[in-house]
């Protein structure tokens, strides 16, 4: 992890949202997800995005992560304006850029721990000693070095979401965005979770965003924000 | 490929479903295969010997031999072009190479396992009327010279190794063509060329020599195995036949004479038939597993949206995703195809070794394992794993992450 490159100061926003609108359209009828979204987010931070249900957080955290485009507006992360990239230049930008960590893991099933978080790894030119090797130094940090072998069926909850945190920071991306990451797990496992996330952002400088709606976990965060009915309250 | 070991784990991850559908494909690229060789085979048999030739032989059965005095009755009849003795010598090598030793005074026991085809010939009719062998001059004048000499197929020499010069000796099984002395020694004086564009079926392990060298060797008293007959006209072939059989009739030893083409145009009717039940058979199979393996694809593929989504997130180009979908199918159609050609060339070497069957095939000048067969058989399975994984990977291709991932 480049953790020191990461915590240098950046001249703006590793995150800069500008008047977004996301409207999906279903028929003759408009549906009007986010209205006019003006976001900045500082490189370091930890920002928990709050808010009812429906009420657009996916949505922009996906814009966010350049898996979804802004029906107008921009969204630049990491300098880079992600709405003007091509389908594949956006997924390449991805795989450098940010982490993505879900609700339910999603970890491939039929893939060990280890074979889970080298994924990643597999579109870069690394060896595959050096895959492995990566892979098992992010299986460290979130201390399940031990469990490198064992299939997502053979681990808890928590673990499984500890090796789905693994997988995010294995290509070390600046930004790690994270959907309900606690959403599915139990109190203690949640509270080991978010630890992992304040660390990775205490100590290796990761900005994280993260959606969220137990008060508890926001509270983890340096900021908090709250989406209603497509906008933002601070 | 770095992907291979992804790919593979998925496939044995619903390794029932996986199996089986390998299993079906290697059935389906096992009956191909083999369907195939046996049409093949038949194919070839079918365009042995050219329409130019007709064959008389005793109308009883070949073991009986036809009067000398035959061929030059044959060479008056209308429309013979050229008539020429060839007899089936029946020979094979002694299993001792020094066999005429004197320790070994019965010679020792014919070795079947080195048997070839050896044929007494009239060597100038017999070669004018067969283009398709080519023996260069000089050898096929030495040939002539010499009544011990031989003709042997490019495919044989290489078999046992002679070379122009060389000789060896054999023995017939057919009492009447042994001789006291012990086995016939021959000379090799030339290597032919069997032209298998002008004759597919040309055989090249054959051996000729002197029909005068057999006659002479056994107190000329032999007859004549069969003689082949060259027409003027090809489409003269049942018209001479008959008046060669008219000749003999009620005379001591019948003869049957049979144009090929004739005996084409019924084998034709026969197999045709039988070519188009083959091939819709084939046909319908190879339907039946694209069905199969598109549905266990896309089995595969629906059950595992949510993964597909994730690779993308990950950073996995649409392309990318299509990709491992196509090649876990091709992977699918791969081994299918592996198992089932090998399965076809298990099952010909099988069967030409049992008994009756075995002597059936061996029948077929060509039968047995053909690269262009397998090669269509793996192309074929290669082509259905493709055409099953089609769709799915273009709907891979084509979904949307957000969407993929909303719908769990
Ligand atoms: N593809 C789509 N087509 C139509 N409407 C959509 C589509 N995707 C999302 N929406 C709508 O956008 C709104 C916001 O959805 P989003 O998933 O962002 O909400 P959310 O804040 O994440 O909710 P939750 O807390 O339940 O996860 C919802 O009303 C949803 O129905
Ligand atoms: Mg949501």
């Amino acid at each position: 992890m480049s953790a020191e490159a990461a915590r240098q100061p950046a001249a703006g926003p590793i995150v800069d949202v500008r008047n977004v609108r996301k409207v999906y359209r279903r028929d003759a009828e408009e549906i009007v997800v986010l209205n006019g979204i003006n976001v900045q987010v500082p490189n370091g931070e930890f920002l928990a995005l709050m808010g009812p249900s429906g009420s657009g957080k996916t949505t922009l955290l996906n814009l966010i992560a350049g898996i979804d485009r802004p029906t107008s507006g921009e969204v630049i992360v990491a300098g880079t304006d992600v709405g003007r990239l091509s389908e594949s230049e956006l997924a390449r930008w991805r795989s450098h850029n940010v982490g993505f960590i879900f609700q339910f893991y999603n970890l491939i099933p039929v893939l060990t721990a280890l074979e889970n978080v080298e994924l990643p790894l597999l579109l870069t030119s690394l060896s595959k000693k050096e895959r492995r090797e990566r892979a098992l130094t992010a299986l460290k940090v979130v201390g399940l070095a031990d469990r490198a072998g064992h299939y997502p069926r053979q681990l808890s909850g928590g673990q499984e979401q500890r090796v789905a945190i693994a997988r995010a920071i294995v290509a070390d991306p600046g930004v790690l965005v994270a959907d309900e990451p606690t959403g599915d797990l139990d109190a203690k496992s949640a509270e080991e979770i978010l630890a992992l996330m304040e660390s990775l952002n205490r100590d290796f400088g990761k900005t994280i965003i993260m959606v969220t709606h137990d008060p508890r976990a926001a509270e983890k965060a340096h900021t908090q924000k709250h989406l209603e009915k497509g906008v933002l309250k601070a | 490929m770095k992907f291979l070991p992804y790919i593979l784990k998925h496939l044995r991850r619903n390794w029932v479903r996986t199996g089986s559908t390998i299993l079906g494909m290697a059935v389906c690229i096992f009956l191909f295969c083999t369907l195939r060789t046996v049409l093949k085979a038949m194919d070839d048999a079918r365009e042995l010997g050219s329409v130019t030739r007709l064959v008389t032989r005793h109308a009883v059965s070949l073991v009986y031999n036809l009067p000398l005095s035959y061929e030059g009755q044959i060479t008056q009849v209308k429309g013979v072009k050229r008539v020429a003795i060839s007899s089936w010598f029946g020979g094979s090598l002694p299993a001792k190479k020094e066999s005429q030793d004197k320790s070994a005074p019965d010679g020792g026991q014919p070795d079947f396992s080195k048997f070839f085809t050896n044929l007494a010939v009239e060597d100038e009719p017999y070669f004018a009327m067969h283009p398709e062998f080519s023996v260069p001059a000089d050898e096929m004048k030495a040939f002539r010279e010499d009544l011990r000499g031989c003709v042997i197929g490019r495919g044989l020499a290489k078999q046992f190794g002679w070379k122009v010069g060389d000789t060896f000796f054999l023995e017939s099984f057919i009492p009447p063509y042994r001789r006291r002395e012990g086995p016939f020694e021959f000379v090799v004086r030339g290597i032919y060329d069997a032209d298998k564009v002008r004759e597919p079926a040309a055989d090249d392990r054959v051996m000729y020599f002197h029909y005068k060298y057999l006659y002479e060797s056994t107190g000329r008293r032999v007859g004549a195995g069969l003689y082949v007959v060259e027409l003027e006209d090809p489409k003269q072939g049942a018209t001479v036949a008959r008046a060669i059989d008219g000749i003999f009739e009620n005379s001591e030893a019948e003869t049957k004479s049979e144009t090929e083409a004739a005996f084409r145009a019924d084998f034709l009717a026969m197999i045709g038939n039988l070519a188009l039940l083959l091939n819709s058979i084939g046909l319908a199979v190879i339907f039946t597993i694209l069905l199969v393996t598109a549905n266990t694809m896309s089995m595969a593929v629906r059950e595992r949206r949510t993964e597909i989504a994730v690779l993308k997130t990950l950073g996995f180009t649409s392309r990318q995703v299509m990709g491992l979908i196509l090649a876990e199918a091709l992977t699918i159609g791969a081994l299918g195809g592996g198992i089932g050609l090998g399965l076809s060339v298990v099952i010909m070497r099988v069967m030409t070794r049992v008994p009756a069957i075995g002597g059936f095939i061996n029948g077929f000048p060509n039968f047995g394992p053909h690269w262009s067969v397998s090669g269509q058989g793996l192309g074929i399975a290669l082509f259905l794993g493709l055409a099953a994984g089609l769709m799915p990977a273009l709907a891979a291709y084509r979904s949307r992450i957000t969407e993929m991932l909303r719908q769990v």
